[in-house]
């Protein structure tokens, strides 16, 4: 008896020594790179946006075999928090950083990974309907309680309009996708911009409406409930589970732009915004109202937020440092490949030539970061 | 009593001393010192985490203290947007005790009628299945409830249940507003739900307890079913379904996920039943993590202390209460 508990006893030990010591890793021998030192077993944490959580879901699938990165969505205000805080690698936000932000988070770098459409979804069945901005802000204000108002009825000629109640839904909490909404809203209507203007949370004393969290909430708020219209990303729209009307948007050509890949990649390609460095001031980069006659007119840029020093982590080595630096590597260059499939649009070669600018000026104390770029398997 | 016993301080005799081997002599055996030592540092440890739970609510909440003082717990207006940021606690209390006692008054007849029928009327064979099946109600999580409130209450709220309680009960103002099924009244509904396993259970245990004597007593008078459950079970059970009942309170108040689905998330006082609102709870899940800074954190945080405060008082009336139940005349019951 007492022999087998011993052996029991030295099993188990060696299991446990066996495990710790790394005996039972077959992946960190297994893993292959272009003649550098390979990332070790490391988790990447990344928080933020939900609009891009598809997106950064399917790249921790594709970047090293999916177990290097974990991505909490939680909202692009958390994403901001949590770099802030120094809880994660990278925070995501489809808002970029106040000037408050940049100076409580000194020395984060802004990096525009993908970029997407945000789009009006609304619960008529049935119905297929064209927006305008100025038309969104009377129905997100509450000025209009009913779906048969004039304003919309004048841009869907032929629509016999319901007299269903409205019932706008926004999101709660900091939002990028509410900011880069509320900042097209501010643009279409004087009056939405002198009232409620851009911002992350939704204007708190406008009357009416509920709200909800995240991307996801907000696309189930909208399909549950009659009469209901929101705003989402592109990808939540057109890969709802039980599907959603997705409303078309009047762009400054005059034209009601559906919004898909190729409509949001000319906004992109045609706005071709000013870049700042990566350390310097995002907030008034913008693709919204792109000129072109097919532009989709609210596309947005979505944001990584790295601190430039990787010694501001405390915990950091060179080593995870790498690890780091690679995965941004990746995610602009390969991994951009993943956005179409996705309806996210792939950045184009002058933002791709400035990401890797910012990222080769990643840090790590006096020590540069050697780059070098995974094998994709 | 004639003998006397070492139990019993007071059958101790001044001139007979205690036994010397048994009684007040310091333990000096080091198993036993070892053994006070780690069970004094597990009951200090749950005390200590309490505190430090308190001090970070206090700690985290200082900006938001320094900014508005005591203006926070009057303050009806919640708006980051504004320049410079307004945050009072009022809309998020209001909703808080609004929700519970809605849950707590639809959830307390159900679940007493589910307890007295499993513990007095209910035919054996279907006493067992019938109290396993309310207690894993208890188990399921509340995002699950959410998830069924969102998909199936919701809608059903917004069609059929509001639109005639609007119809009826409109007169009142309670129901006033566009029957939309995401608001006060649909998260008190499941929030109801949610608190009626946690009440029945242990107020059914309390029935059960109730001696057999005290049954047949009230039978052997003459006494029919209702009138034994209601002069000889309920008054001996009193404090165990006033400790269950608060009990079911206090989760109807902390309830985070699914009222959070549910209740519309508008950082207003809800003007009816059928506008939206935001409880504490609901608040801290959608702001505390994802806000615009520092000061919007700390008022949240400070929102968080307030619950706190909130469920304490809730638990010291309760204990009033029980005690009071009991000093005027109650029964023992379980607790």
């Amino acid at each position: 008896m007492i022999a087998v508990v011993a052996v029991v006893i030295v099993v188990i030990l060696v299991v446990v020594v066996g495990y710790s010591a790394g005996w039972f890793n077959s992946k960190s021998s297994s893993s292959s790179t272009t003649g550098c030192t390979l990332p070790s077993e490391t988790l990447l944490k990344g928080e933020g946006s939900t609009l891009v959580a598809p997106l950064m879901d399917y790249w921790a699938s594709t970047y090293w075999n999916g177990a290097a990165l974990t991505y909490n969505a939680a909202g692009s205000s958390a994403g901001i928090q949590a770099v802030t805080s120094k809880t994660v690698d990278f925070g995501a936000s489809d808002a970029p950083l106040t000037y408050a932000q940049r100076a409580a988070a000194p020395g984060v770098l802004t990096i525009p990974e993908s970029a997407g459409g945000v789009v009006p979804i609304y619960n008529l069945p049935g119905f297929a309907l064209n927006f305008n901005g100025n038309v969104l802000s009377q129905i997100f204000d509450g000025s209009q309680t009913t779906w048969n108002f004039s304003a919309l009825q004048a841009l869907n000629p032929g629509v016999k309009l319901p007299t269903t109640a409205i019932t706008p839904i926004h999101r709660t909490g900091g939002s990028g996708t509410t900011f880069v909404f509320t900042s097209f809203l501010s643009l279409e209507n004087t009056s939405w911009a002198a009232k409620w203007g851009k911002n992350t949370a939704w204007p708190s004393n406008i009357s009416g409406g509920f709200g909800a969290s995240g991307n996801g909430g907000e696309l189930s708020l909208v399909q549950t409930t009659p009469g209901a219209i929101g705003y989402v990303d592109l990808n939540y729209a057109l890969n709802a589970v039980g599907g959603v009307e997705v409303g078309t948007v009047q762009n400054p050509a005059g034209n009601f732009v559906r919004a898909n890949i190729t409509t949001t990649e000319s906004a992109l390609v045609d706005s071709n915004p000013t870049l700042p460095a990566g350390s310097g001031d995002w907030y008034n980069v913008s693709l919204l109202n792109a000129k072109g006659a097919h532009d989709y007119p609210i596309t947005t840029l979505t944001y990584v937020l790295v601190y430039q020093n990787l010694e501001a982590y405390s915990s950091y080595t060179l080593n995870s440092a790498e690890n780091l630096v690679d995965f941004l590597h990746w995610i602009v260059t390969t991994g951009q490949n993943d956005s179409a499939p996705l309806y996210y649009v792939p950045l184009t070669q002058t933002i791709i030539s400035s990401d890797i600018t910012s990222i080769n000026s990643m840090t790590f104390g006096t020590q540069t970061v050697p780059v070098c770029v995974p094998n994709s398997s | 009593m004639d003998v006397p016993t070492l139990s019993t301080s007071s059958s101790r005799s001044a001139n007979a001393p205690p036994n010397p081997s048994l009684r007040s002599k310091p333990v000096h055996r080091w198993p036993d010192l070892l053994f006070f030592g780690i069970v004094a540092a597990i009951g200090l440890s749950i005390l200590g985490l309490a505190m430090a739970i308190v001090a970070i609510l206090v700690y985290g909440s200082r900006y938001s203290f320094q900014a508005f003082g005591l203006s926070f717990l009057w303050g009806m207006v919640w708006s980051p947007t504004a320049t410079p940021e307004i945050f009072g606690v009022v809309p998020f209390v209001v909703g808080t005790l609004v929700t519970s006692a809605i849950a707590l008054l639809i959830a307390l007849p159900l679940a007493l009628g589910s307890a007295i029928f499993l513990t007095t009327n209910a035919p054996r064979w279907l006493r067992g299945p019938a109290g396993t099946a309310v207690e894993l109600l208890a188990a399921i999580p509340s995002v699950i409830y959410g998830l069924w409130g969102l998909f199936i209450v919701h809608p059903y709220m917004a069609t059929t249940v509001e639109p005639a309680l609007k119809q009826y009960l409109g007169f009142t103002g309670l129901f006033s507003g566009t029957p939309l099924g995401i608001d006060v009244f649909t998260a008190s509904v499941v929030l109801a739900i949610m608190i009626v396993p946690t009440i029945c259970a242990i107020s059914r245990d309390t029935l059960a307890a109730v001696p057999q004597s005290q049954k047949e007593a009230a039978l052997s008078l003459g006494a029919t079913d209702w009138e034994t459950t209601r002069v000889a079970m309920i008054p001996y059970a009193r404090s165990g379904i006033i400790g269950a009942t608060i009990l079911g309170l206090g989760r109807a108040m902390g309830e985070t996920m699914a009222v959070t689905m549910l209740i519309g998330n508008i950082d207003k006082v809800p003007t009816s039943l059928l506008s939206g609102g935001q409880t504490i709870a609901s608040l801290i899940a959608t702001e505390l993590l994802n806000n615009n800074g520092p000061l919007q954190e700390s008022a949240v945080l400070e929102a968080g202390l307030i619950l706190l405060v909130i469920a304490l008082l809730v638990n010291v009336v309760a204990r009033l209460l029980v005690w009071r139940v009991l000093s005027v005349g109650g029964g023992g019951a379980v607790e």
